[in-house]
């Protein structure tokens, strides 16, 4: 076989797998959104759920997946960001840097479940923030963070040396760089891990399991110390523990779109927002 | 006035400067030249105390500028580099606007009102003979501009915190021939108000804007002296061989 050969073949193995992982998600994304589309109608995203989660709407899961999503992250991102700034521009190349990243990257690849027994054991009991939208916003944004510290410290190793050195070079401090010019360089790339986040907190179930998540409530939280309901565990409760499961199997297809809907939406409305500070950027 | 007496750097175990005094004078422009990795660049940084952003060195001797040595504990790192301003080898600007690459050391340096900011970047501009070029597109990026373009507004942003110094490292190395004379004129001019060292692997270019010359090998300051003898009568055998290109 000769390489115009080789390479011919080569390329249909390549692409033909990449039709074959398109396609995989392709079927399940069509299956969720055929069997998903059929109930979702506008008393199923405004109703509570009602007689035995059969009928009626998924509001409050809704309302608190968003709660959840925000509360987590405007705890992470602050914190991630201000970690990896320390870590990439302050810290320098020593032993304690080293393992610090050496956690953050363990960290990243913790069990969620894991997370979950951390938060009830640590903001549910110790802190007694009982089961609330408090404990439950913590868990997830522990889980965020560690996707929050490598995305920032990548994009700010991404912003040129050259920079850094031409602000220094006219005297500014080295706050005055890191804040007018390498962070608005990297926040684009910084803006990625924050969508990569919002993907992340907002379908987890594992972590609110035993820091948040309410079976069923007749009323939304009205504070950051009340239970919530929220998608993915709404989800699971439709699929596994309902008063009719299969009455219930409809509701579940909704959820689930409802759920891919919203993270899709995030992400579109991040990725809209990382291309204005592209173009910004630029200008 | 810049004057070093011994001065050694080493990075980690390597001895990139050995022992090298020297005496720059006011409105003058020194050229230093040598071989890649003489250590002229090294050197250069010396003087801005650019080399501390690396780790692992060290430095003996001492650096004064204006009869400080600049590497006393006292020292204000960012008042020193507002007096040496420094232009680098490939033109750097900030994903900024022109008008704003120009403003930031202005506005770090808290030089100023609006009012101030925007007549100050008028006359770094024309001072960098950049003026009639972007005076239309001032809110434009930077990155619109051409290469050579970029580096006068390079030399622009330097000058418009009104040092004393300009150190520049290679600055025409990554342009082309007719950037490169627009940006030698631009130094010459420059001399009447500024002192200006710059570093080069063009000898003719050194030949051509400096007054004093010094030639570096090893590590070493071999020859420093008046540009035209330099260049018409070396002292050193080194120097007459590298400047003629019979280097070896």
């Amino acid at each position: 076989m000769n390489k115009k050969h080789s390479q011919f073949v080569a390329f249909l193995i390549f692409k033909l797998l990449g039709i074959i992982v398109v396609l995989i998600l392709f079927s399940i994304l069509g299956f969720i959104i055929i069997n998903g589309v059929r109930v979702i109608n506008w008393e199923f995203l405004s109703k509570f759920p009602g007689e035995g989660m059969t009928t009626g709407g998924i509001f409050p899961a809704i309302v608190g997946t968003l709660y959840l999503t925000i509360g987590s992250l405007l705890f992470a991102f602050p914190l991630g960001v201000m970690s990896a700034l320390y870590t990439q521009e302050y810290a320098g190349k020593g032993w304690i840097v080293k393992t610090i990243r050496m956690m953050t990257n363990n960290l990243a690849s913790v069990p969620s479940i894991v997370f979950g027994l951390f938060g009830m054991s640590l903001f549910v009991n110790k802190l007694n923030f009982g089961d609330s939208l408090l404990a439950g916003s913590l868990t997830l944004g522990l889980l965020a963070l560690p996707v929050i510290i490598r995305t920032t410290e990548e994009a700010l190793k991404a912003v040129p040396d050259t920079y850094r050195a031409a602000s220094l070079a006219l005297g500014a401090t080295k706050l005055q760089t890191i804040s007018k010019v390498v962070l608005p360089a990297a926040m684009p790339n910084i803006i990625t891990g924050l969508i990569l986040s919002i993907g992340r907190v907002s379908g987890e179930t594992a972590p609110i399991l035993f820091t948040v998540a309410a079976y069923f409530l007749p009323h939304l939280p009205s504070g950051v110390f009340d239970q919530a309901m929220a998608l993915p565990y709404h989800l699971y409760v439709l699929a596994t523990s309902g008063t009719d499961i299969e009455a219930s199997r409809p509701m579940a297809y909704g959820t689930a779109l409802v759920l891919i809907l919203i993270v899709l939406t995030m992400n579109l409305l991040a990725t809209f927002i990382r291309r204005k500070l592209e173009k910004k950027r630029s200008k | 006035m810049i004057e070093t007496r011994n001065i050694n750097f080493y990075y980690g175990d390597f001895h990139a400067i050995k022992n090298i005094s020297i005496a720059i004078k006011p409105n003058t422009i020194t050229a230093f030249i040598g071989p890649s990795g003489c250590g002229k660049s090294t050197f250069l940084r010396l003087f801005n105390r650019m080399n501390d952003l690396i780790e692992n060195t060290r430095l003996e001797g001492e650096c004064l500028i204006d009869g400080k040595n600049i590497y006393e504990k006292s020292t204000d790192v960012d008042a020193l580099r507002k007096r040496v301003g420094m232009v680098f080898q490939k033109p750097n600007p900030f994903p900024k606007t022109i008008f704003e690459n120009v403003a930031y050391g202005l506005r770090v340096n808290d030089m100023g009102d609006k009012h101030f900011i925007k007549q100050r970047v008028e006359e770094s501009l024309q001072a960098a003979a950049l003026w009639d070029e972007v005076k239309d597109k001032l809110q434009k990026s930077a990155y619109e501009l051409s290469g050579g373009q970029q580096q006068r507004l390079c030399i622009a942003r330097a000058l418009a915190v009104a040092p004393s110094v300009i150190l520049m490292d290679e600055p025409a190395s990554a342009l082309d021939p007719i950037s490169t004379s627009k940006i030698e004129e631009l130094v010459h001019e420059l001399k009447q108000h500024y002192t200006i060292v710059i570093v080069t692997h063009n000898m003719q270019q050194a030949a051509r804007v400096s007054d004093n010359t010094g030639f570096f090998m090893h590590g070493e300051l071999v020859e420093y002296s008046d540009t035209k003898k330099m260049f018409l009568n070396p002292d050193k055998e080194s120097t007459q061989n590298y400047i003629t290109g019979r280097f070896g």
